[in-house]
């Protein structure tokens, strides 16, 4: 046996986090952009939805019309590779009192739970990003939780057109509880573009309930002019109030942890995603166990036209539009064609994506 | 933004929406699943006075 002699014990010093410092003190998942499943642009977005890069959403309304997408803008020397680029295309100067833009994260409550919200111990959060906008100005970050209610900071884009990093500190909230189970408990959002339903009011910078007014007091507007470009990366939110260094992730664990809300099967001529049987003469069927437990059953999401799915059986190929789901859970789904196939009851073959064939399932929040 | 929702079956018995959205060729099979963000948009959809297409499986 070993012995160990120690002449003191002393207190730890320097920085520290006491919580989730493993692997997992980012409560934001993607925040270097690097995971983008979805494709790594998209062009027109005039509404909400989940664009580019993985697990980041876009509020929007009546904002002009952008286009979204993984950049390699990224700040100097800082490890990082990608970032999002939101890049306005068709202005908007005179914003409708309900306009607004912004790009979030929303996550699980039951991930959350050791904020301890609503008790005297709840834990302050801080998050840390790197920001780059043609505009600059004041610009609006916000919490808002599962009870509607809200904490809105503002920070200062400086210096146009380059990077600068930026760290906000909430205050934990004593008030209310966050759901411990799978749907939204928390979102994050960055404040693009606010009409005066937003901005009409005083910025709440304490939490309380959600006054619409009072969310994005001061939001300069990044819709007014076609030039406007801005730049997200290194995002990263923590419990406490510093900032530490950015957690970058190995690309396998990154992608886990964004598999868990969208899926990617495949896209495009020849991609392998299951095998399947005709049930019918006229109606193929094929389960898929999904590569990670997802949050919640999934939808299927999939590009349907002329002869984008094939199914190669018995020597030969037929050609069909689309699936759908028949069920789905959080660890499988069953998918069938009842539509346009044709091959013989019993027949087994392999399902590829043909050309402009997309195949994928969303569970996200 | 949502274009259509119709209501899928399989051996006569409602099991998913299928959702398709304006200038898009994507569309949704839609569980029916209240946690799924897709059905719950459709349940707003719906809530503003929209119509689901509903053949009773006569596809």
């Amino acid at each position: 046996m070993s012995e160990l002699k120690v002449d003191k014990v002393s207190p730890r010093t320097g920085t520290y986090v006491s919580l989730n410092t493993v692997g997992s003190k980012n409560i934001i998942i993607n925040g270097d952009m690097s995971i983008a499943q979805r494709g790594t642009s998209t062009a027109s977005v005039t509404s909400s939805g989940y664009y580019a890069c993985d697990r980041w959403r876009t509020g929007f309304d009546t904002a002009g019309t952008w286009t979204i997408s993984q950049d390699t803008d990224v700040p100097s020397a800082q490890g990082f590779q990608k970032s999002t680029k939101i890049d306005c295309t068709t202005a908007n100067g005179s914003l409708s009192a309900g306009s607004l833009f912004y790009i979030q994260q929303i996550f699980e409550g039951q991930n959350l739970q050791y904020l301890k919200k609503g008790t005297s111990s709840a834990e302050s959060l801080t998050v840390s990003f790197w920001v780059k906008s043609v505009k600059t100005g004041t610009y609006i970050c916000e919490l808002k939780d599962d009870n509607n209610r809200t904490i809105s900071k503002s920070y200062t884009i400086d210096s146009a057109s380059t990077w600068e990093k930026k760290t906000i500190t909430f205050a934990g909230d004593t008030t209310g509880t966050i759901d411990n189970d799978n749907t939204a408990g928390l979102e994050i959002s960055w404040w693009l573009v606010a009409g005066t339903t937003f901005t009409s009011g005083t910025l709440q910078t304490s939490w309380d309930s959600l006054t619409n007014a009072n969310r994005a007091v001061g939001q300069v507007n990044l819709a007014d002019n076609t030039a406007n470009n801005f730049w997200i990366t290194g995002a990263q939110l923590e419990a406490g109030t510093t900032a530490s260094d950015f957690e970058f992730l190995p690309y396998d664990v990154n992608l886990d942890r964004c598999l868990r809300y969208y899926e990617l099967v495949g896209s495009g001529l020849g991609i392998f995603f299951a095998n399947g049987h005709y049930y019918t003469n006229t109606y193929i069927r094929t389960s898929y166990k999904y590569r990670k437990i997802m949050r919640t059953a999934p939808s299927l999401d999939i590009a349907s036209g002329t002869s984008y799915y094939r199914i190669t059986r018995n020597g030969g190929t037929d050609y069909f539009d689309d699936l759908t789901l028949s069920s789905s859970a959080d660890k499988s789904g069953l998918l069938i064609n009842t539509t346009d196939v044709s091959g013989t009851a019993g027949q087994t073959g392999d399902l590829r994506t043909n050309t402009n064939g997309y195949i994928a399932f969303d569970a996200e929040l | 933004m949502i274009d259509t929702v119709t209501k899928n079956y399989l051996d006569g018995e409602f099991v998913s929406y299928q959702v398709t959205y304006v200038n898009s060729n994507r569309v949704k099979s839609v569980p029916l699943d209240e946690a799924n963000s897709d059905y719950q948009a459709i349940q707003e959809w719906i809530q503003e006075g929209n119509t689901v297409i509903d053949n009773g499986g006569n596809n």
